[in-house]
């Protein structure tokens, strides 16, 4: 840490929430949670707005005093950390500096209460991209600066895991290509990255594993593609024909079922899509296009969460 | 002292101070006039008409050339403390106005080790207040005395006893301040009512006490004392005057404020959610 290289420091920076509970007034935002996460890894945290993501998350960094249970990152719990920030960097607002205070300024703040060189917060600005600003008021700062800036004071520390809620929120395009090249360079590194959103599509890109909670509980935890596989083992098979009917009775008749989309589109599952050539072949239909469609996160999470969602 | 400094470099880095310093020089302008005329009136009666008859022995003791002295030395006192209080304020609501609060508890999770940096912080600040504050008055104080046919009084220890307690005032009160944002998170919410309880607790206390002190006796304005701007007022007159309680009394009252403010203050951060 030292030498201000980003090389991960020694030890386990495995995340345990074990149990966590968190009860506002009548509201249980958090429901005996347990997860964990694993270092080396994307982890997605995915859940419907007001699942208790953040809360979690909060209760994990030692903002949020849990109600019960407990959550540890490499064994101890964020207080009992001797020097926090160089073991765990978090990204929690995107708003979270004073306005009329530059971001190198921002920066060194942070340095000087956790005893850090003054060099860190100029190398961790350029780690992001933001030295041209360095000197510019926060309030000057676009949403995607903000959003840097707080990568940055998090990777001030150098630390082994990294925690971050809604990073991509108000990034443009190029900015979130930033932000997944940056984070899998990390987890690639052995950090541990564990990241919340509601971008699914983005998460699809991004998480290795996933855990998903809604109405603060665990709904499923696991590798993306398990996860995603295990929702939908066969995919549905896409058609285009101008023959829609006549395939519709052809396949019918072996089992599968078909239901009808716009512009000649048929949905067809309970079969694949060899299955489907064939018998539009000896139908004598003509196709104009036949796929697989891949089940997606986004599918599976709709449906994982179901019902669960919404304001409590 | 790592969070000390970076306490301080938080205020370093935005503009507030130099606001507020800019603000408190011209009221330090404003009360050095004013005391100016009222030293004049009260050394020498006659001149600005007041009747024989209203010179009472409170009267007299307040015209004793160290009390009129004293009084200019620690003129801008009464602005002074409460800009400085003001800065309190900011020092800790900042850090919910601008959320900044979570990369602080981030990065140091023990709570009471935060709010004594600031404390500290704060203090240093509101003696960085008091000596320039002093510095200006050292300067000014004996020209004015001179205008008057007075001496300096610079040889007189009570001069320097209240330009200590003025300090300790500064201190006291810009702990006050953490413990008006701490116990108010919110900025406006927080600065208002520190202003409130300054301003109406000091007009307000001392006509309340006048009324009191008519109806049941002198004893009552003992009861100055509980009003912490009236304390730390007192602490800053020159010798003890007949009629009010003793300066030490009055120190001891804004300590007890200030211990107290800032206890119930670490007490509430300990516990409090950040969100």
């Amino acid at each position: 840490m030292s030498d201000g290289r980003l090389s991960p420091t020694a030890g386990s920076g495995q995340i345990v929430v074990s149990g966590l509970t968190k009860v506002y007034r009548n509201v249980r935002a958090v429901d005996n949670l347990s997860f964990t996460v694993a270092p080396g890894r994307v982890t997605g945290f995915l859940g419907p707005n007001g699942a208790g993501k953040t809360t979690t998350l909060r209760m994990l960094l030692n903002l949020v005093t849990p109600t019960g249970g407990t959550a540890t990152i490499g064994g101890a719990r964020y207080a009992d950390l001797s020097q926090p920030i160089r073991h765990v960097g978090a990204v929690l607002e995107a708003s979270s500096a004073h306005k009329g205070r530059t971001g190198i300024n921002h920066l060194r703040v942070t340095c000087a209460a956790a005893g850090l060189p003054k060099q860190r917060a100029d190398e961790a600005l350029a780690l992001v991209g933001l030295t041209p600003a360095a000197k510019r008021k926060f309030k000057g700062y676009s949403l995607g600066m903000k959003q840097r800036l707080g990568i940055a004071a998090a990777m001030l520390g150098d630390p082994q895991v990294l925690i971050l809620d809604e990073p991509a929120n108000g990034l443009d395009p190029e900015g979130i290509r930033w932000m997944r090249g940056f984070l899998k360079a990390l987890a690639a590194e052995g950090r541990t990255v564990l990241v919340s959103s509601h971008l699914l599509s983005e998460m699809q890109l991004l998480a290795d594993d996933v855990v998903i909670i809604a109405a603060g509980k665990l709904v499923r935890q696991g590798q993306v593609d398990e996860v995603v596989g295990s929702m939908a083992q066969t995919g549905r098979v896409r058609v285009r024909t101008p023959q829609g009917a006549e395939l519709t009775t052809a396949l019918t008749g072996n089992g599968a079922r078909v239901t009808q989309g716009e512009d000649g589109v048929l949905l067809i599952e309970g079969t694949d899509a060899p299955a489907v050539g064939r018998a539009a072949l000896a139908a004598k239909v003509e196709l104009h296009e036949l796929s697989t469609e891949r089940p997606d996160l986004e599918g599976v999470f709709l449906e994982l969460t179901a019902g669960k969602a919404g304001i409590r | 002292m790592n969070l000390v400094r970076s306490e301080l470099l938080k205020i370093r880095t935005t503009n507030t101070w130099w606001v507020f310093g800019l603000i408190t020089l011209p009221l330090w302008g404003l009360t050095l006039l004013i005391n100016y005329f009222q030293s004049q009136a009260v050394l020498d009666p006659a001149s600005v008409g007041v009747p024989e008859s209203e010179q009472n022995a409170q009267f007299q003791a307040a015209g004793e050339h160290v009390n009129v002295a004293a009084n200019l030395y620690t003129n801008g006192q009464f602005f002074g403390v409460l800009i400085v209080m003001l800065l309190g304020v900011l020092v800790v609501t900042n850090e919910f106005f601008h959320q900044t609060a979570t990369t602080t508890f981030l990065t140091t999770p023990h709570r009471t080790a935060v709010v004594l940096a600031k404390l500290i912080a704060a203090g240093i600040l509101g003696l960085i207040f008091w000596v320039v504050t002093t510095g200006l008055n050292l300067i000014f104080t004996p020209l004015i005395l001179g205008s008057l046919d007075v001496s300096s009084q610079l040889g007189e220890g009570a001069i320097w006893q209240a330009i200590g307690l003025n300090g300790l005032a500064y201190l006291l009160w810009a702990i006050f301040g953490i413990g008006f944002g701490v116990l108010i998170r919110s900025q406006i919410g927080a600065t208002v009512t520190a202003l409130l309880v300054y301003l109406a607790g000091y007009i307000g206390a001392i006509i309340v006490l006048a009324i009191l002190a008519d109806r049941f006796g002198d004893w009552i304005n003992n009861l100055q004392l509980i009003v912490p701007s009236l304390a730390s007022q007192l602490m800053a007159t020159g010798t003890d005057l007949p009629g009010s309680p003793p300066r030490w009394a009055g120190a001891a009252v804004m300590v007890a404020y200030a211990v107290v403010t800032g206890t119930i203050g670490t007490l509430i951060m300990r516990k409090r959610d950040v969100s």
